[in-house]
């Protein structure tokens, strides 16, 4: 067991004019921490395409991660996927990267653009090995780890983004390579990096898709924990167990609330020291504390904090907005959703009666609601979450 | 002088911002910059009569529309 994770981020956009994608994405937990993520393209678009790549990442997904080899997988499929009645073929194209307790990479290919690897921001071609099963050919490679290495996979829609428009040969793969070489170095996260790399096949394809396009990023990195204080105990007596616990947690130090940040302060024995600045009018200003990394008010600020994790598992667009502002809930969201993989939240369950005013949107249910919202967002980015009630 | 503007939640939402934003500008207008030290805290447990102003450990209920009298009769008289 070592240190690493992968941070996992993906996005199809559908052809022009289609309801469904053609693509699809699966990404499971298998036995021993293993992960697997199959990208499917189905033959054609449309309905068709959809059940067919919807089956074969299902299927191959839940085999592997069963243990069973990727003959089983691609004899299962072949046998099992619906023959369309024009072509008279079954056929999906598949990438398979099963990441093996976060040390080893296996790699397997059919049919789609070979998977990018950027190691220290260079490409690094992955050697493979070729095999026959049921007459298709099949590539598989299987690569040690390293913390930032960085996969690409993606669908034929990709390289095929601005074909004939701006492009004579659309947007090959070594172009994909040199234009995500240069983001290596800013650190994003995977799903930015995925995001950057399809907001482009879009705007090369002039905002009309001419195939689904498909990316899936999977970037290597350390596990990083961050802890969160929201809240003080129900019970006054436990204060300073609550404080001692969250204190002695590994990683940086988040205290939202504006009692639950006085009771940090007294715990401390360090002078609180609210800033009068509003980065952002609707946020109120955050404090500083020594021995914690981030002051900030509650309810309100959690609110927003809520409202960009929501955008960021949809279209990914107030990334503009919380990435460099310096507001308490930007602050957060950068800390949760890009740096942290590991998150303890300490919720007091104390009621505020100051707060359980009708007129006022911050009672005691909407914290608890926004505990619960929050966390599982944040579990649907892929992070680890344990949450303490006091 | 120290003039304590509340920034928590409730006080927040009140329009504690607009206070304080009208205060430093009051204050800038009286020229009176280094006798009056502005500063925020988080709640000070009076949040129904919010927003909460303290002036020299003196408890105000203030609201963005009544900051001017406020500075007019208080601040200023005792500048």
């Amino acid at each position: 067991m070592n240190n690493l994770c992968a941070d996992i981020g993906y996005r199809s956009i559908n052809k022009h004019g289609e309801q469904l994608c053609g693509d699809h994405v699966e990404v499971i937990e298998g036995e021993n921490n293993d992960i697997i993520m199959v990208l499917a393209d189905g033959l054609g678009s449309g309905v068709k395409a959809n059940i067919l790549s919807t089956l074969t990442a299902k299927i191959i997904s839940t085999m592997m991660s069963k243990g069973l080899t990727v003959e089983d997988c691609v004899a299962t499929v072949a046998a099992t996927l619906p023959v369309c009645s024009v072509r008279e073929v079954a056929y999906s194209t598949f990438t398979i990267i099963c990441i093996r307790n976060n040390q080893q990479a296996e790699i397997i290919q059919y049919d789609n653009p070979p998977v990018i690897l950027l190691r220290d921001g260079h490409n690094v071609e992955i050697p493979f090995t070729e095999m026959m099963i049921d007459g298709k050919k099949i590539t598989r490679s299987r690569i040690d780890l390293r913390e930032n290495d960085t996969f690409i996979a993606m669908s034929d829609g990709c390289i095929y983004a601005g074909l004939g428009r701006d492009m004579n040969f659309g947007w090959e793969r070594k172009d994909i390579i040199s234009y995500m070489e240069v983001f290596f170095e800013v650190g994003f996260t995977a799903k930015t990096l995925n995001t950057i790399l399809l907001d482009e096949c879009m705007k090369l394809y002039g905002g009309q898709p001419g195939d689904d396009t498909t990316a899936c990023t999977i970037r290597i990195r350390a596990r990083e924990p961050m802890n969160m204080l929201l809240g003080p105990p129900a019970n006054r007596d436990d204060d300073n167990r609550m404080m001692a616990l969250f204190f002695s947690k590994e990683g940086k130090h988040i205290v939202c609330g504006g009692t639950t940040s006085t009771l940090a302060a007294r715990y401390l024995g360090k002078p609180l020291v609210p800033l009068l600045e509003f980065p952002d009018p609707d946020i109120p200003p955050i404090a500083k504390l020594e021995g914690v990394d981030l002051v900030t008010e509650g309810v309100v600020t959690i609110n927003k904090v809520l409202v960009y994790a929501r955008d960021y598992l949809a279209g990914n667009e107030s990334y503009v907005e919380w990435s460099y502002k310096q507001d308490g809930a930007s602050r957060i969201a950068r800390l949760l959703f890009e740096e942290a993989t590991d998150i303890n939240f300490y919720v007091g369950k104390a009621v505020n009666p100051a707060h359980q005013n009708p007129d006022l949107p911050i009672n005691f249910n909407i914290k608890m609601r926004l505990v619960s919202e929050l966390s599982e967002c944040l579990t649907k980015m892929g992070k680890r979450i344990k949450v303490s009630y006091f | 002088m120290e003039l304590v503007i509340c920034i928590g939640s409730s006080c927040h939402l009140k329009g504690s911002r607009q206070v304080v934003e009208r205060l430093r500008q009051l204050i800038e207008e009286a020229n009176l910059m280094d006798k009056v030290a502005l500063s925020g805290t988080f709640c000070m447990g009076n949040c129904q009569k919010g927003i909460s102003v303290t002036l020299d450990g003196k408890l105000f209920s203030l609201s963005p529309e009544n900051v001017d009298g406020f500075f007019e009769d208080e601040v200023l008289a005792r500048g």
